[in-house]
Parts: C-alpha cells; structure tokens; sequence
C-alpha cells in the first residue's frame, strides 16, 4: 500500500485561486521522489499540505492509509503529522536551538522523548550527518550547508517515516550542496522522500519525478523519460540541463551507439 | 569552549557559574529585595562589601562590573548631587561660600568650551572630563574673586541629606553588583531554563509560563542573527551612499528608517518561517515537552539558599525590630 496517498487536493491562498487545483499521487514506501517546477508552481505549498501545515480546500490525503485532517487538533491527528519531517530552503529561518545539540533536540522534546534517550539520538544522528564535533556550536559560526545537515539530523532523531526537502539545497554553495546531496542520497530507501529541486544531481537520484506547473501534476516518470522530453520540460518553464541537450545532440547526429551509451550512463549513473 | 557566548556572560569557572541559576535568581532576587528594606548607611556599607566579596569571587574581570557601573554613572552622580544641593534636612555641616565675578563666569564658560573642544578630540572618560570642568569652574567661584561681584552666594550640605544620597548611591550599587554577578556568571540559555523549570509547576494553577520562557530563549536564539542583518544592511545601505553617523537630527533620523525598515520586514519573515518550522517539528504551544537539560541542586545550592534566606530575615529585623 502506498505510504502517502493524494486524491484530488486543492488549496487557494486568499489572492490566489489553485495554488494547488486538483492534485493526486501515490508514493511507495521506501520511495524516493522529486518533485520539479518552476517558481510558484506550488511545490511548497503542497508540501505544507502534506506535512498538515496548511488545511486542503478540498480532497484528501492519506498517510499509511489514515486520513490526514489538518483542521483537528487531535491526538491522532498530532501523531500522523509526525511521521513527516521537513526540512525547508532558508538554512537560517529553521534552526530553533541556540546550539546544534538543542536543535536536534527541539522535535524530540516536543515528542516528549525521555532526555536518555534524546541524548543518545543526538549523538547517534549528529554523527550520521557528520556534525557530531559541532553540537556546541551556535548556528552563526555554521555554514549554510552544517545548517541544513544539522536539520535533517533533527528529523532524522525524530524517526519519521517521510522526509520532504523543500529546495533544502538551493540556498548553500556547491560545497554545501554536496555534503548535503552525500547525506540525503545515503537515506535512499531507507525513508520515504521527497526532494523538491532544482538540481539535476539530485534529481538523477530519484525513482520517480513529478513535474508541477500552475498548481498541477503535468507529468511524472522515471528521471530519463522525463528529462529527454523537451516538449514536456519547456511546457512546465523548466530549464534544460545542458548536459540533457548535449545528449540529445549526439542522439540526434547519430554519431554511435556507444558514445550515446556512455553520455547517457555518465548523466543518469547507471 | 564554543558554546554560546552573547549578553553579557563572561565564561570563568568560579563557584558563582557553577551554581544552579535557579538558586542564583532566587538568591538574587531576595538579597534585592531586602536590600530595599534597609535604610542605614552602616548596614548598606556591609552589605555592600558583601557584593564587592561576590564580585571577586567570580573571577570575572572587575572592568566588566565597571562597565556596567559606568552606564548609570551619570544618572547615579547627578541624584546624589542634586540631593545633596537641594535636599536640605538635619544639621547644617558646612557652607560653601561663592562668588560670581564678570571674570570667574567668563572662566567658566571658557572651561565649558574646552570641554567641548577637547570632546572632539579625546572621547574617551567624558564623564570625569565634565565632572573636572564643574570642579574646577565652581573652585575658580570659590577662592579666586577678581573682578566686578555679580553676586556671592552660598550653599549649604546637611547631614541628613547627605546620608540620604549616600544610602541611594550605595543602594543602586549594590543592586548593580548583584545583578551583574547574575549575568555575567549565568548563560542566558541557562537563566531561561532556570525560569522555565522555576515557574513549570505554575502549569496546576492553569497558568503556563512554557509559552514564555520559549519565547525568551527563541529571542536568544535570534538575536545574534539579526545582528548580523542589522549589518549586512548598513552596508548595503552605505553602498548606496547613506552615511550613517553623520549629519543632524532629522539626517540621523533618515538613517535610522534605512535601517529600521528592512529590518522589520525581515524579523517578520523570519517569524513566519520559524513558526512555520516549529509547528512541522511537532511543536504545540502549551504542551508538556521534555527537556535536554536537567538542573539538579547540589549541597552548595542548599547553603546559598539558607544564607541569603538569614540574610534576608535578618535585614527585615533590621528593618522593623531594631
Ligand atoms: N503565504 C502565501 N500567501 C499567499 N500566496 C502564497 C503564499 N505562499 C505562496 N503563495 C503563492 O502560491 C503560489 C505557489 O507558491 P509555492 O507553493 O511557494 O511555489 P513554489 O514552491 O513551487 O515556488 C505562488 O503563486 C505564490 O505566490
Ligand atoms: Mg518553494
């Protein structure tokens, strides 16, 4: 059975109508997705919706096969939402503890684990994440990319079984993108997750992409099917990777076989 | 060795950091509030040597209590100035005899202008400097009469006055000390947490102080932040040309609205988006969360307790038996 299961979800800002108008999907367990847009396709917004942070004008959602209601504030309803964990873009505007070790430990306070227990999590996750020498460092002497690994520890101390990453790379240098890509593509298959990106690395790591444009689902497929459908790409006011051109070119000029073989391993590792 | 370090805590392994900041607040707390019962000058005194046994005690630089002292120098030597010009109770103990010549007022105001003049170009210690030029404008008054007698006058100190402003001034000292002991010898994490697990059983009285103490430390949390946006933007606005620090009133005021305005608007982004993270992290305001750190007494925290709870009493005896 799905882990997460969409059915026809719509959400209106005030000034906006179909922020998110009529979405539905199925993500597996242990499924990594990643969802593409471009600015304003309402990518985040459903994120929140999935995550209970905003309350769906209509349809609905489905965690593990229980209705996600945001609008209670239930003891179920508490216990649903915290199966998903999300880590957003601004590094900054997320990091609650004054310290990395109060900040991984924030969500496992609210969830009233017992302080043994907290403590251990954090050093078992801080050192997952490769922070383990940071825990007393104050968020200001941390890189944008420390930040974010130290959110997904955060999450990762929780035990959720959905991690969303709404753009989470998107605000840090390649340094930060890459020690953060190596986190997150060591969790695939071991949770759920969504990755909302921009970054052609990442998303070459995904089962699954889910193209969104003006509020809906135009596409979804495997990375390869998607990326090679210019037709598809341009319609959603997507940029196209040049190393997807480049291939397209040389699929095109019928060089050989092979070199069309070896570019197109070298894009989609495998 | 990295851990937080703003406000105004000094790191310094003294017996004074290790205490529980619950003890330290409540200890605090009553040795200020006794220290308003008392209204001799002998008692203030011991009790202000008391302090001065903290503030060493601490192993915190004197210099730092200094400054702390020197933000309310000015307003703390004005009082006790003005009370003992104007406030004329008991005894009469001596008369200061002036007189204001053509020539010692032209004095005064030529000492007034090299104050200004020398402000430009020393800065430091103005306060003394000020305090140099009253003294010496009022000694010039005082035994160098020369010229045309405008007028002679007089002023007169009593005795009861003078104890009254001695017990204001040692008073405020005193509760200076105490309260920079507290600060400087306490992280401002661990005086939020002191409050929190102080006020947490307030929660059977239907009255939750959680939602508070949250919202002192997540301040904490982003007060170093906005700092550092404070600067990000003066710069950006010193790249468009503002000059901050110079110009009038109105210029400076201009300068402050350059500054003021992005800042809020990014403090109230950064509300937003904290909330936001917070409630997806499972926080619920209000309800019971466990807690990272546990604060346990230790026997020191006891003794500290009975003293200052002694101390206490006895100042009330002081106050109302004796
Ligand atoms: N808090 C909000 N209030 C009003 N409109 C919003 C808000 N957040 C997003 N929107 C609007 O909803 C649409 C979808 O935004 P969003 O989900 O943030 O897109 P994306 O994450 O794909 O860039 C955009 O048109 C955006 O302007
Ligand atoms: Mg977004």
């Amino acid at each position: 059975m799905a882990i997460i299961k969409v059915q026809d979800l719509k959400f209106e800002y005030q000034d906006i109508k179909n922020a998110i108008g009529g979405v539905s999907l199925e993500i597996e367990e242990g499924e990594f997705v990643c969802i593409v847009g471009h600015n304003g396709s309402g990518k985040s917004t459903l994120a929140k919706l999935l995550c209970g942070l905003l309350v769906p004008t209509s349809g609905h959602i489905y965690i593990d096969g229980c209705e996600l209601k945001a609008e209670l504030e239930n003891e179920e309803n508490d216990m649903l939402r915290r199966r998903i964990g999300i880590v957003f873009q601004n590094p900054d505007n997320q990091f609650v503890g004054v310290t990395v070790k109060d900040d991984i430990a924030f969500g496992l306070e609210n969830r009233q684990i017992e302080r043994n227990e907290i403590i251990k999590r954090i050093d078992e996750y801080s050192r997952l994440v490769g922070m383990d020498k940071f825990l007393d460092r104050s968020p200001e002497s941390l890189s944008g990319g420390e930040k974010q690994r130290v959110a997904i520890a955060g999450i990762l101390a929780c035990d959720t079984d959905i991690i969303i990453l709404d753009e989470a790379t998107s605000m840090l240098d390649p340094k930060g993108v890459r020690e953060v890509l190596s986190v997150i593509s060591n969790l695939k298959h071991k949770k759920t997750i969504i990755n909302i990106t921009h970054n052609l690395n990442e998303m070459v790591l995904a089962d699954k992409v889910i193209v969104m444009n003006e509020g809906l689902i135009t596409a979804s497929g495997d990375v390869k099917t998607i990326l090679e459908n210019e037709e598809l790409l341009k319609e959603a006011n997507l940029v196209i990777p040049d190393t997807i051109k480049l291939l397209n070119m040389i699929r095109d000029s019928k060089i050989s076989e092979d070199v069309e073989d070896e570019v197109c391993q070298l894009i989609f590792h495998r | 060795m990295n851990s937080v370090v703003f406000g105004q805590y000094y790191h310094a392994n003294s017996w004074l950091h290790r205490l529980d900041p619950r003890c330290k607040l409540v200890s605090m707390f009553m040795l200020m509030i006794g220290v308003f019962f008392i209204r001799r000058l002998d008692v203030l005194a011991l009790l202000f040597a008391l302090a001065i046994i903290l503030v060493i005690s601490s192993k915190v630089p004197i210099i730092k209590y200094l400054k702390s002292i020197k933000m309310i120098a000015t307003l703390l030597i004005f009082t006790f100035v003005f009370q003992v010009l104007f406030n004329k109770t008991g005894n009469e103990l001596y008369t200061f005899n002036f007189t204001l010549t053509y020539f010692n007022l032209a004095a005064g105001i030529l000492l007034l202008v090299l104050f200004f003049v020398l402000g430009r170009l020393v800065k430091k210690l103005r306060l003394l400097q000020f305090l140099a030029t009253l003294a010496g404008a009022f000694s010039l008054q005082m035994f160098w009469v020369y010229g045309d007698v405008i007028t002679p006058y007089s002023i007169t100190i009593h005795d009861a006055s003078l104890i009254n402003s001695g017990i204001i001034l040692v008073r405020v000292l005193i509760l200076v000390c105490m309260s920079s002991c507290l600060t400087l010898c306490t992280k401002p994490t661990d005086i939020t947490l002191g409050l929190d697990k102080m006020f947490a059983p307030l929660k059977k009285l239907h009255l939750d102080t959680s939602i508070f103490t949250m919202m002192i430390s997540i301040a904490l949390r982003f007060i170093p932040t906005l700092i550092n946006e404070a600067f990000r933007i003066l710069r950006a606005q010193a790249s468009r040309g503002v000059e901050f620090s110079q110009g009038g009133l109105i210029k400076k005021i201009r300068q402050m609205v350059s500054l003021l305005v992005p800042m809020f608007v990014i403090a109230y982004k950064k509300a937003a988006d904290l909330a936001l993270a917070m409630e997806a992290r499972s926080y619920i305001p209000g309800h019971d969360r466990t807690s990272l750190y546990l604060l346990k007494y230790k026997a020191r925290d006891y003794i500290v307790y009975v003293f200052s709870l002694l101390l206490l009493a006895g100042m009330i005896v002081v106050r109302f038996v004796l």
